[in-house]
C-alpha cells in the first residue's frame, strides 16, 4: 500500500470512532454549534417582535413535500385577501412555482430559493423583514421548504407554527416525525377527500400526534374540495 | 429599471467626483423596480432572495447567499461564501471569497483578488490585491 493510501486509511479509522467531530476540534465545532442556534434564537426574537410592533400575525407553515402546503395557502389566500392585506414568503431549493401559484390570489410573495439547504432560517426572514415596511400587512405566512425533519432546528419568530401531513404519506408519518409536531400548534392532516380510496387509520395520525404533543389542535382538511378549511381558519384566529 | 442603472453606472464612474445623495436615491428607485432574473447563472445552487438580477454569464460559487434586492452584471463573478444583500454589482467584476456587501455599489471591471472583507453603506472601485490596496466612498 503506497503512503498515500496508508494515510487515508489510518485517517478513516480515525473519523470511524467520531461521531461529531474528531478530538482536536470537537470543541470548535460544538461551540460553533451552539453558537448557531443561538444566534437564530436571537434573530427570530427579533423578527417576533417586530410583527408584534406592527400587529402583524405571522405562521410558520411546515411540512412534507407533496402534504398540500401550497394548495392550502392558495384557498386561505383566497378567503383572506378579501379582507386583509397577506405576505406569503415561499422557500424551496429553487424555483418560483409556489410563488406563482399563491399570487393569482392576490397575495403578496417573496420566493427564497434555498440552494442546497434544507430549512428556512431565521436570517432569510429577517433579511426580508428588514427591507419591507411592515405596515402594510395584516397577516405573514412562511412557507417552509418541504420537509419533516430540517425545520426543528431552527425557528422563525412566527406566532404559530403549522405542519401539515397529508394521509397519502401513511399513518406512520406522525410518529416518525415527533419533534415537528412537539412544535408546532396546529397539526392539519391533508387529502381527506382520499380517506376512503387510501384506507390509511386517520385515528391513528390523529391520537399520535396529541400524544407527542398534547396542547396541539389537530384538524382534518381537503385543500382540494375545501372540507375544514374554514375551521382550519378560525383555529388561527380569523 | 434600466435607467436609473445607467444613471447609477455614470454617477459611480470617477472614484472622485461622487455624488452620493444622487446615488442613495436611484438606488432605492432602482430597488422598487427590481424584478427576478435568475435563469443564466453559472455555477451551482446558491441562496437566493428575491429580487435578484443577474445578467448573462455570472459566475457563483459554492454557499453563497445572494438578496434581497441584489443586481450583478455580465461577466462578473462571486467567489464562495459570499453575502450580497442591497447591492448593486456592475459588469465584468469579481468579488474574493467570504465577502460581505450590504448596501454597496461595485464599479465596473472592479476586481478584488483577496479574501474576508465586510462592508456595508459604500462604493468600492478598481483593481485590489489586498484590503489596504481597497479604493472605497462611503454613504
Amino acid at each position: 500500500m503506497s503512503e498515500k493510501n496508508q494515510k487515508t486509511v489510518s485517517r478513516i479509522k480515525e473519523v470511524e470512532s467520531t461521531n461529531l467531530a474528531p478530538d482536536n476540534i470537537r470543541n470548535e465545532v460544538i461551540e460553533t454549534k451552539k453558537a448557531v442556534e443561538k444566534d437564530n434564537d436571537l434573530l427570530a426574537e427579533r423578527i417576533h417582535q417586530n410583527f408584534k410592533e406592527h400587529n402583524v400575525k405571522s405562521f410558520d407553515i411546515v411540512g412534507a413535500i407533496g402534504a398540500g402546503k401550497t394548495a392550502l395557502l392558495e384557498t386561505i389566500s383566497q378567503r383572506l385577501t378579501t379582507k386583509y392585506r397577506v405576505l406569503v414568503i415561499c422557500g424551496d431549493i429553487t424555483t418560483r412555482v409556489d410563488a406563482d401559484r399563491i399570487e393569482k390570489h392576490n397575495a403578496e410573495t417573496i420566493q427564497i430559493n434555498t440552494g442546497r439547504e434544507c430549512a428556512l432560517n431565521a436570517y432569510h426572514i429577517h433579511q426580508i423583514i428588514k427591507n419591507k415596511d411592515l405596515n402594510k400587512y395584516d397577516i405573514v405566512f412562511i412557507e417552509n421548504v418541504g420537509n419533516l425533519i430540517c425545520p426543528s432546528d431552527f425557528i422563525l419568530g412566527t406566532d404559530q407554527r403549522i405542519i401539515i401531513v397529508s394521509i397519502t404519506e401513511g399513518e406512520w408519518v406522525v410518529e416518525k416525525h415527533p419533534m415537528l409536531f412537539k412544535m408546532s400548534d396546529i397539526a392539519v392532516i391533508n387529502k381527506i377527500d382520499l380517506k376512503e380510496r387510501l384506507g390509511t387509520n386517520v385515528d391513528k395520525m390523529i391520537s399520535d400526534a396529541k400524544k407527542i404533543n398534547p396542547n396541539i389542535k389537530v384538524i382534518t382538511t381537503s385543500a382540494k374540495t375545501g372540507e375544514n378549511v374554514e375551521k382550519l381558519m378560525s383555529l388561527m384566529g380569523f | 429599471m434600466k435607467e436609473e442603472l445607467s444613471k447609477i453606472e455614470e454617477l459611480s464612474k470617477e472614484y472622485e467626483n461622487i455624488d452620493i445623495s444622487d446615488i442613495k436615491m436611484l438606488m432605492q428607485k432602482f430597488f422598487t423596480k427590481l424584478r427576478n432574473r435568475l435563469e443564466n447563472y453559472v455555477g451551482d445552487y446558491p441562496t437566493f432572495i428575491e429580487p435578484v438580477y443577474l445578467e448573462d454569464n455570472v459566475k457563483i460559487g459554492d454557499d453563497v447567499l445572494i438578496g434581497p434586492n441584489v443586481y450583478i452584471g455580465a461577466n462578473s463573478e462571486i467567489q464562495d461564501y459570499v453575502e450580497i444583500s442591497n447591492t448593486i454589482i456592475f459588469e465584468n467584476v469579481k468579488v474574493g471569497q467570504n465577502f460581505k456587501l450590504e448596501n454597496c455599489i461595485v464599479a465596473k471591471n472592479s476586481s478584488f483578488n483577496f479574501n474576508n472583507l465586510n462592508m456595508k453603506n459604500s462604493v468600492l472601485f478598481g483593481v485590489a490585491e489586498s484590503k489596504d490596496e481597497l479604493k472605497t466612498k462611503d454613504f
